[in-house]
């Protein structure tokens, strides 16, 4: 008698569950129906009276945008709101500004409670579309275009850095029968990146091949990880690399390796994206969050750092990185802004490259630069 | 079964009658085989449908974790259109070399040291530090060992897929009751005739345990280090971690659901042949199948 009850009371779940699994469908999701964000009263601020520049300016010679010192100063919220930030390293220098904030109490200020966490961008996006994380260190790579597409609620909000003109973080490659860079030949070579197809870096890739007469497609692209890709090159398994800093150094000044380019000067293409929390939710905390990434720039990182020794060794401890690894490159020039049609060119390449469908989102679905514009007080265009 | 207790009698009795199971032997056994069919297709059907009405209902968000329906209409039409065969090919092609060699060698090293305690006082220390080295993170060092090509993938589940069958064959070797090595010696056999006739009859079962762990572990192995770096951007594991980079949930819930039903399928394969191979040991007649 237990079994057939047993029997008969699966039977009867399946068929209903079957019936109303075959029903309609709901839509729970809570950014599926963005509602239009209040309108928000933007005052001046104090020290950041030009604290703006325009983003269609990419000229290579543009100066980043800069308040004095200090400056915004610090708005803190009513209610202490816990902020989870992750990125895919935390000893790489680009996070100096975030760490050091942390470290210097600059976003307590602002009665923010800041917990940095280690998360492969790759996963983080997700927990960010759910909402389980606030902000992403990372940069509109293809799944975070993809992910907007799909309709979730995140954008790029801020910029990172853009590389010192003498910087040589990029395209390396091998070279062939004592040819000069300018010679080198990179149809169906092998190239080794760290992220792959699906990266923003494909973006100067491109640019590099195509001084080579090569279209992505003419490449095959290797992923490998941060150890593989310098490995791989040096015993030959790669023709060609994406080198970070500061591994590049170990390549520099020997003849079988070459420099052929890198990130353009003076247009970031990483920073901090925002997912609903930080974009609807708690705006205020959104604002508040960059205010004092900005505050710590411009009294941290507003030129070149590392000039001064006493800093470097501060920044080294604070990374959990050396002195000497981060003096034996050039200072990140640091930038919060992000420049007029980074969107379009990167989505160009992603969808070349069969990562992301098109048509393309314009840039008001990818960036919203409301939020370091009320930070500085900016009120044009 | 019914039992009788009569009461007021100076002995109490108890009158046991035959069940239905007895009554009828072949009844009971079909009634019972398709109970337990019915229980094997019903819980993981049970399971989908949940699935299919929290993703319906919006109970879970259908862009993070696709409906069943989603994922079987998305990898059929990529199995049509031959869109995942090169992957799934790529995949076989690195784990059932590696499988070969490592099972080949684990057995091999598996019976030298069973069989010779000598033997097995050199190696034993050394093979446990290894084997508890997490494989995975060998890969950078087969990389560098034999390039970026299916050598080190293929190197990885060789050296995954031995351990399991190196521990497995020891352990059943050294397990052979020594009755069973006197009866042999008594009869007068050499080496090769116990190993033939003693041995090997005696420990394959076991070692077929091994094999067929070992078939699982060899495809997670072979997807984690897809994942990580795959020769010419194919593989399973390649499709599965290329889709969550991409945000495209879809593709990688099809390509989780593919190597599931590989591994099923290999791990399918290893019993088959066990059984083929053993038709001494005790039955084993897979899931659900009592």
């Amino acid at each position: 008698m237990a079994r057939r009850g047993f029997l008969t009371t699966t039977a009867l779940l399946a068929c209903t569950t079957l019936l109303a699994a075959c029903g309609g469908s709901a839509d729970s999701g809570s950014d599926r129906d963005k509602s239009p964000q209040p309108k928000r009263t933007i005052e001046a601020v104090a020290g950041c009276e030009n604290a703006w520049t325009d983003p269609a300016d990419l000229a290579p010679t543009r100066k980043p945008a800069r308040c004095a010192a200090g400056s915004p100063a610090a708005k803190p919220l009513a209610q202490r709101v816990k902020i989870t930030v992750t990125a895919g390293s935390l000893s790489a220098e680009y996070l100096g500004p975030l760490r050091t904030a942390i470290a210097k109490g600059e976003f307590a200020k602002e009665g923010l409670d800041v917990e940095l966490k280690q998360m492969p961008a790759t996963d983080a996006i997700t927990l960010l579309a759910k909402g389980q994380v606030d902000v992403l260190y990372s940069a509109p790579e293809a799944g975070m275009v993809n992910a907007v597409k799909q309709g979730f609620d995140i954008k790029w909000v801020a910029g990172n850095y853009s590389v010192a003109p003498e910087s040589k973080t990029g395209v390396w490659a091998r070279v062939k029968n004592g040819r000069t860079g300018d010679a080198v030949d990179l149809k169906n070579a092998r190239f080794g990146t760290l992220v792959g197809k699906t990266s923003v870096i494909m973006y100067p890739i491109e640019s590099v091949l195509a001084q080579h007469k090569t279209k992505p497609t003419e490449v095959s692209f290797q992923q490998l990880d941060g150890a593989g890709v310098p490995e791989a090159f040096k015993n030959g398994g790669i023709d060609a690399a994406w080198l970070l800093d500061p591994i590049w150094k170990d390549f520099e000044g020997k003849p079988e390796y070459t420099f052929l380019g890198g990130q353009p000067v003076g247009e970031p293409l990483g920073g901090m994206l925002y997912g609903q929390n930080l974009l609807a939710k708690n705006r205020d905390a959104g604002v508040a969050f960059l205010r004092a990434l900005i505050r710590t720039v411009n009294t941290y990182f507003a030129g070149d750092y590392k000039q001064n020794p006493a800093f470097v060794q501060e920044l080294a401890t604070t990374l959990g990185s050396k002195p000497e690894l981060l003096r034996s490159v050039p200072a990140q020039v640091v930038d919060w802004e992000i420049r007029g049609g980074t969107t379009d060119r990167v989505q160009k390449m992603y969808i070349e490259g069969k990562v992301v469908e098109a048509p393309a989102l314009p840039e008001d679905k990818l960036v919203d630069r409301s939020l370091y514009a009320e930070a500085v007080g900016h009120t044009g265009p | 079964m019914t039992v009788t207790v009569k009461d007021n009698a100076p002995i109490r009795v108890l009158v046991r009658e035959p069940g239905a199971a007895e009554r009828d032997p072949g009844r009971a056994r079909t009634r019972r085989r398709l109970l337990e069919i019915g229980l094997a297709v019903a819980v993981p059907v049970v399971l989908l449908l949940w699935w299919q009405l929290a993703a319906n209902q919006g109970w879970i968000d259908d862009r993070l974790y696709p409906a069943p329906s989603t994922i079987v209409a998305d990898g059929w039409t990529d199995a049509a259109d031959g869109k995942l065969w090169p992957d799934v090919w790529a995949t076989l092609a690195r784990v059932l070399p590696g499988y070969a060699i490592g099972a080949l060698g684990g057995f091999a090293v598996g019976l030298l040291m069973g069989t010779n305690a000598l033997i097995r006082a050199a190696l034993e220390p050394t093979l446990d530090a290894l084997y508890v080295v997490p494989k995975l993170a060998l890969l950078p060092i087969f990389m560098t060992m034999f390039g970026l090509g299916e050598a080190p993938h293929i190197a990885l589940v060789a050296v995954t897929v031995f351990f399991f069958v190196w521990i497995a064959t020891m352990a059943a070797v050294i397990a052979v009751p020594d009755g069973y090595r006197e009866a042999g010696a008594v009869f007068g056999a050499g080496p090769w005739q116990m190993f033939r006739h003693v041995l090997l009859p005696a420990s394959l079962p076991q070692v077929m345990v091994g094999l067929r762990i070992s078939a699982g572990v060899a495809v997670l192995v072979i997807i984690a280090s897809e994942g990580i770096a795959s020769p010419d951007n194919k593989g399973l594991g390649y499709v599965i971690f290329n889709s969550r980079q991409l945000f495209d949930n879809r593709a990688m819930f099809v390509g989780i659901i593919v190597v599931a039903i590989v591994g099923v399928l290999f791990s399918e394969l290893i019993r088959h042949v066990g059984r083929l191979c053993t038709p001494w040991a005790p039955r084993d007649r897979g899931p659900g199948q009592s």
